[in-house]
């Protein structure tokens, strides 16, 4: 039988939660290293955008204090640093990965693929809960994790670690989004934690190697 | 049959007859308003007409040593874009008698028969643009083909059936199936896919001779007169076949004939074709706004199209999306 269509937020918290996942497998694309820390702003827009929609839709007003503070850290902040670190660095392109573009996106879509159904053999359907967005997180994590093990640049990784966490918040906003304001706001330290040890990482890196390719700690001998 | 109103065969012959006589003049708009958006003058609207009529006046050309499918091949190929429209919702709502003698995925097959046909009369004149283009042709048509199954699966799954009338109804039934996210991904994926079948901007220039980049384009260079104007003709049939699917199938399912009177079925004639054109004018800024890829890059360019068709099935199949 054909199901009808989904309701109005169902419908947005799903189209909002797609549209993550696709700013996800640009990120596998994108090849300028500048490009991809814009998208991941763009992404981080887009989860804030949902978060104001969860905000409006089930009249929780800590939310909008949550999306203030990751609009204010994840779409201005941490993308401005990584800029700034990128622009000291001077290396424009990410270096070549393990495998071509159109590779890399089958490989994404296959774990995406695997995603969706590990969600939906756990079978927590309800009338409530948007269980496609929450399938959709799930497969977000995954691409992260394929760009994270496929790109071989520090960039890209550390892009790729954000994104997670982008992808964790997606699925505490349409699963939990009663969530006591104190854990999603330690999850946003964690991620400035990670942002800080991650800019030294790069610094120290491109300082020893003089590139933001990985491929040189593949020679280390102990 | 009751008084004043069209016989469904009547109907039927007309949505060929729409397809067959209103797809050089949406060709031909579209072509003009891209040249505006050049800063041309463009050519004249009605100029693929004129094409015609002269390509079919002048001699045909036969390359030394090709067989009987070279000069065969042209008309097959234009017979099978004349059958696509009695299966899919040109002008009516309603499915007319012979809607019903294949699903999506037979229509695909005719479309690909007649790709074959073209192709098939490129290898056969021996000359090596010609074959490079029929070479071409079927290697990305292979890599279009997944897309086209997910995006038929899509189909499939919303509606319960592989009828594309079906979808068309439940499309018109809510504003809220439009905007649905597995319809909108399906729709963003099979707009890809007419991108690329259309031999539109991002994977060929539609216009112009450069071989480099030849896809479709390169498998007719052999061709000449009446021949050459059929397998035009049919380019343009094609075109604006894959436009009324998208068109009516997916995007704006509105403006179609819902009776047999004869007045209803003469507008959407009209609202059929200036949808056309109007989607037309939406690939002509594609193509004056992006640049095209490089042969190797299609890939990529496919593949996106591939994931689009891919979540349409899995948003919908784990979720309702």
């Amino acid at each position: 039988m054909p199901h009808a269509a989904p309701s109005t937020f169902t419908g947005s918290a799903d189209g909002i939660a797609i549209l993550v996942l696709l700013t996800e497998f640009a990120m596998l694309r994108a090849q300028l290293l500048s490009s991809q820390v814009r998208l991941y702003a763009f992404q981080s827009l887009v989860v804030t955008v949902l978060a104001v929609v969860v905000a409006a839709t089930r009249h929780i007003d800590e939310l909008y204090l949550l999306a203030a503070l990751s609009f204010v850290l994840k779409v201005v902040i941490v993308p401005r640093v990584v800029l700034r670190l990128l622009s000291h660095a001077e290396v424009d392109l990410a270096g070549s990965s393990a495998f071509g573009v159109a590779t890399m996106i089958a490989i994404a879509i296959a774990a995406s693929i695997f995603g969706f159904f590990s969600i939906g053999a756990l079978h927590v359907q309800s009338t409530a809960l948007p269980s496609t967005a929450l399938a959709i997180s799930v497969a977000v994590v995954l691409v992260a994790f394929v760009l994270i093990i496929l790109r071989s640049d520090v960039v890209s990784q550390a892009i790729g670690f954000f994104s997670l966490e982008n992808g964790v918040s997606v699925a505490s906003l349409v699963v939990a989004s009663g969530l006591p304001l104190i854990v999603d706001v330690a999850f946003l330290f964690d991620l400035l934690a990670a942002v800080v040890v991650f800019g030294v990482l790069m610094r120290i890196h491109h300082r020893r190697t003089k590139t933001l390719s990985t491929e040189p700690l593949d020679r280390l001998r102990g | 049959m009751s008084q004043g109103q069209l016989a469904p065969q009547a109907i039927q012959a007309l949505q060929d007859l729409t397809i067959l006589f209103g797809a050089p003049l949406v060709s031909g708009v579209v072509a003009h308003v891209e040249g505006r958006l050049q800063g041309r003058r463009g050519p004249r609207i009605l100029q693929p007409y004129y094409d015609l009529a002269k390509l079919f006046r002048k001699e045909t050309v036969v390359p030394d040593g090709s067989s009987w499918v070279f000069l065969v091949a042209p008309i097959v190929a234009f017979g099978c874009y004349l059958i696509v429209p009695l299966l899919i919702p040109v002008l009516t709502t309603y499915p007319l008698p012979l809607g019903y003698m294949g699903d999506i995925i037979g229509g695909g097959f005719i479309l690909a028969l007649a790709g074959f046909a073209v192709a098939i009369a490129g290898a056969e004149s021996g000359a090596p643009y010609a074959q490079l283009g029929s070479s071409r042709a079927m290697t990305f048509g292979a890599l279009i083909e997944p897309t086209i199954l997910f995006v038929v699966f899509a189909v499939g799954v919303i509606t319960a059936t592989d009828l594309p009338y079906a979808l068309a109804a439940i499309g018109r039934s809510s504003a809220s199936e439009i905007v649905r996210p597995a319809h909108v991904l399906a729709a963003v994926a099979f707009f890809l896919v007419v991108l690329a079948d259309t031999g539109r901007v991002p994977v060929e220039t539609h216009s112009g001779t450069l071989e480099f980049g030849m896809i479709d384009e390169g498998r007719v260079l052999e061709h000449s007169g009446g021949p050459l104007a059929l397998l035009r003709w049919g380019s343009a049939m094609k075109q604006l076949i894959l436009y009324t699917i998208l068109i009516d199938v997916f995007v704006a399912p509105w403006g179609l004939a819902g009776d047999r009177r004869p007045i209803s079925v003469g507008l959407a004639i009209p609202a059929l074709l200036g949808k056309a054109i109007a989607v037309g004018c939406i690939f002509a800024i594609i193509d004056n706004s992006f640049s095209k890829l490089r042969l190797f890059k299609i890939t990529e360019f496919l593949a996106a199209a591939f994931l689009f068709a891919v979540l349409a099935v899995l948003v919908f199949y784990l979720g309702g999306g």
